[in-house]
């Protein structure tokens, strides 16, 4: 320990004796860096698996059941129809499953009727989307079944605003003039990114206020305010018949997700689907070719397209930048080290072994290291705030914890180690009499 | 001093030496391609728009009371937040619309002329469905036929853009072919419609009343040149006022819509422009430092070919001229960096190939920096005296 503190002590006056070189060093390789991490940052978040103690058993599914004679679209549509929702469902092998789609309304208290009612995000959904992705219940619970009833379950911040407590089973809100009441309040709960809904490269955005069952929804004409696509829809438009015609044509807005528990179920339910193709073709439906897709949760945002590709781009520059920065950064400590070799051959000539001099040099990574680490997070910091007020949809990712600060720490001190290795070698293992001459 | 003892004394260092190269030819590939998208992202977001973007602005306005989100309650309720809005000193024109030009999103359909289904077909367009006078605050310019007018109401008559009226009828006259979505009555001057349509440029208006607004519609209000700031501070509470159970989103003008639409890009291009100066900054620091301690190290040769009688310009021109050439050799690599640099990025975006004339540019951008950061190091070079830098000789 003593042993340390003289070394650090060493290194301190070996810094004082030349502050220029070595700040500019230390500015270099916190720059390169900063920008670093503040990529990794978004990029750890962006695909992160957010639900690792089941993700393995999530999938999203999906049938080229789109009408049209197209021989070469192999590619299903990203939203099924309700119809789809129905074959896919009830399969007896899943779980659970549950089909969703994201749309907005607005709300207030059954109490409070006067006021301007605020806009809520609603998640429109069926009862097993509770369990799917493991959402945690403060109070209440989810419905009991999927028939259309006047009953919502709410997020926590939901019920503060509107009730200013958090135990509001039981209370009625309106949402678009309709009443409703709340059978759960969820506890604190995001996913991110949020798999369950990446369409639109939405999957940095917060999970939603409401959560509406699905049969009410297309009851009351709810649509998704991310995609709905018509596929050879003849409607007159009167909403009137909304209902019934969402349910019996290619109105396509949902998504569609199953839990599959081990390898033999995927299997299951992929030949599941299979038959089902094969079935719809029989009966003169199901007219493109088969395109059935299993999309496991982790792989979602790759096959719905919505993975960030200016992130991805800012990526590979942004580690080519922490390239140069390092060799630039061991290009001038090799500097340094040179115009301090005399000193270090005169203390091997004094009988210093090359371990002394090797945990002196330790002692200098350590310092480096606690210095750039302060640096580097400081230019992370500026470096996300850069990014986010640049790149849209990227706001949510801006947090570390504590796992990756260690992270951080460690790859710190393995490049500040890697910048002083090639010229720490050099000078504890160079001919001493040349040097001492000079 | 001749290049070759140049390179002599480059070899004796050549750890350093090659850390410099790599270095510098990182930096030239990145530089570049940062340009190239820079300048991507500038031609996208000046490409000519046919809307005067400063004139026009856009506002999404949704119900929040579901009554009055079907007829005929909402075309009651857009008449008068319109008429309310044409009361405002400095406002030409307003117009409600389904969706606005320049944004994504709202109805896009397929189009064909009916007898010809097969050649004609595009497959993207988007629909405006809105009133009377979207061609006043649009600016856009008759080229064949007529506007539409009020009389054109819920019947089937279309305008197109003069780029979608070509590319379905080719060189025929468009006025009274019948498509699938209309009778053509009218052709008018291209406008940046959507994006990701067929085409930037098509669109086709028709006169058909809104229905079912569960995504909210819009309000497009064009000013009076230079009266835009003072319209704008009034025109939420102009629509709130109209009709109180209204959610009103922001107020935003065109050339505000148009940015946002290429967020993405300018953000990207910012970014790399950022990390290009930081990277142009981190090779000077490297120049000026190598050359610093370059400079301490050879107080002794320099003094010695002081002694000898040269110049200080001389002296100078040795120690930038060492800069030059390891600049020049490190960006000779980076030109190679920098094609490769652009085919991994052109796998994951958009970006153009590299003009011949562009590394050039850079490395003379380059160049520049580096003499700026080895300037003062060679003045101290220069200023030794021959008997302090041979006193130990």
């Amino acid at each position: 320990m003593e042993a340390l503190l003289h070394n650090l002590k060493l290194s301190w006056y070996s810094i004082k004796r030349a502050p220029l070189p070595y700040a500019l060093t230390l500015l270099i390789l916190s720059l390169g860096l900063g920008t670093f991490f503040s990529n990794a940052t978004l990029y750890y978040w962006m695909n992160r698996d957010p639900i690792p103690q089941k993700s393995a058993t999530l999938f999203m599914a999906r049938i080229n059941s789109t009408p049209g004679d197209c021989t070469d679209c192999f590619d299903p549509p990203r939203v099924m129809s309700y119809m789809d929702m129905q074959k896919m469902s009830g399969s007896g092998i899943s779980s659970a499953e549950a089909a969703m789609f994201s749309s907005d309304a607005y709300a207030k208290t059954v109490e409070n009727q006067q006021a301007t009612p605020s806009k809520v995000e609603l998640r429109v959904t069926q009862r097993d989307f509770f369990k799917l992705f493991n959402v945690p219940f403060l109070h209440g619970e989810a419905w009991p079944d999927n028939k259309a009833r006047m009953e919502v379950v709410i997020s926590k911040n939901t019920a503060l605003k509107f009730f200013s407590r958090t135990d509001v089973v039981g209370q009625e809100m309106l949402i678009d003039d309709k009443l409703y009441k709340v059978i759960g309040v969820l506890n604190d709960w995001a996913m991110l990114p949020r798999l369950y809904d990446v369409n639109g490269r939405r999957s940095a955005e917060p999970a939603e206020d409401i959560y509406l069952p699905l049969e009410t929804a297309y009851d009351l004409a709810f649509q998704s305010n991310t995609q709905n696509r018509y596929f050879n829809v003849d409607w007159d438009g009167n909403m009137a018949n909304y209902p019934q015609m969402a349910r019996t044509n290619f109105v396509n807005q949902l998504q569609f997700w199953v839990q599959l528990d081990g390898p033999e179920k995927v299997q299951q339910y992929q030949q599941f689907l299979k038959n089902l193709v094969v079935d719809e073709k029989a009966a003169g439906r199901h007219t493109r070719p088969e395109g059935n897709k299993l999309d496991n949760i982790l792989d979602v945002q790759k096959a719905m397209q919505a993975t960030n590709d200016q992130l991805d781009a800012f990526a590979l520059v942004a580690s080519l930048f922490l390239l140069v920065c390092v060799v630039n950064a061991s290009h001038l400590s090799l500097n340094r080290y040179m115009a301090n070799q005399y000193e270090f051959s005169l203390r091997r000539a004094l009988g210093a072994s090359r371990w002394q001099l090797q945990s002196q040099i330790m002692a200098d990574v350590l310092l480096s290291s606690a210095l750039a680490f302060a640096a580097a997070l400081l230019f992370a910091q500026l470096g996300l705030w850069t990014i986010n007020s640049l790149l849209p949809s990227t706001a949510a990712l801006a947090n570390w914890d504590w796992q990756m600060l260690g992270v951080m720490a460690l790859f710190v001190l393995l490049i500040s180690y890697l910048v002083t290795l090639y010229p720490a070698l050099k000078t504890s293992f160079s001919p001493l009499n040349q040097q001492l001459k000079q | 001093m001749s290049v070759h003892l140049i390179i002599k004394s480059l070899l004796r260092r050549k750890v350093v030496t090659a850390l410099l190269l790599l270095q510098l030819a990182v930096t030239l590939g990145l530089v570049v391609n940062a340009l190239l998208l820079a300048s991507a992202a500038k031609e996208l977001v000046e490409q000519p728009t046919g809307l005067a973007l400063e004139q026009i602005f856009t506002v999404r306005v949704k119900p929040t009371n579901t009554a009055m989100r079907v007829q005929p309650a909402l075309s009651e309720v857009v008449s008068r937040q319109l008429a309310a809005i044409r009361q405002i000193p400095g406002v030409a024109a307003a117009e409600f619309t389904n969706q606005i030009p320049l944004r994504q999103g709202g109805r896009n359909s397929n189009i064909f002329e009916i007898e010809r289904e097969d050649e004609s077909n595009v497959n993207s367009v988007p629909y405006y469905n809105t009133g009377g006078q979207i061609f006043l605050v649009l600016g856009v310019k008759l080229i064949v036929g007529r506007e539409l007018t009020d009389l054109d109401i819920g019947s089937e008559n279309i305008v197109l853009t003069e780029k979608l009226a070509k590319q379905l009828f080719l060189e025929q006259n468009p006025l009274g072919k019948v498509t699938n979505q209309g009778t053509v009555v009218g052709v008018v001057s291209d406008f940046f419609s959507q994006r990701y349509a067929s085409d930037p440029l098509f669109a086709a208006i028709n006169f058909v009343p809104l229905e079912g607004v569960d995504r909210g519609y819009h309000l497009l209000v064009r000013v009076e040149e230079g009266q835009s700031e003072a319209v704008r501070e009034q025109l939420t509470d102009v629509i709130r006022n109209a009709e109180p159970e209204m959610d009103i989103d922001t107020v935003m003008r065109m050339d505000e819509n148009r940015d946002d639409v290429f967020r993405s890009e300018i953000g990207l291009a910012t970014l790399l422009a950022v990390l290009s100066g930081l990277m142009l900054l981190v090779a000077m620091i490297s120049a000026y430092s190598h050359a610093h301690f370059h400079a301490l190290q050879m107080q002794k040769e320099v003094g010695i070919k002081r002694a000898l009688g040269a110049s200080k310009a001389r002296v100078l021109m040795d120690v930038l001229s060492e800069s030059w050439l390891t600049t020049a050799i490190g960006a000779g690599f980076g030109i190679l960096v920098c094609y490769g640099l652009n085919i991994s990025l052109a796998k994951v975006i958009s970006i153009p190939a590299v003009p011949v004339w562009l590394p050039l540019l850079t490395l003379v951008l380059l160049l520049l920096c580096v003499t700026l950061a080895t300037w003062y190091p060679a003045r101290i070079a220069t200023r030794i005296s021959p008997a302090t830098a041979t006193k130990t000789l």
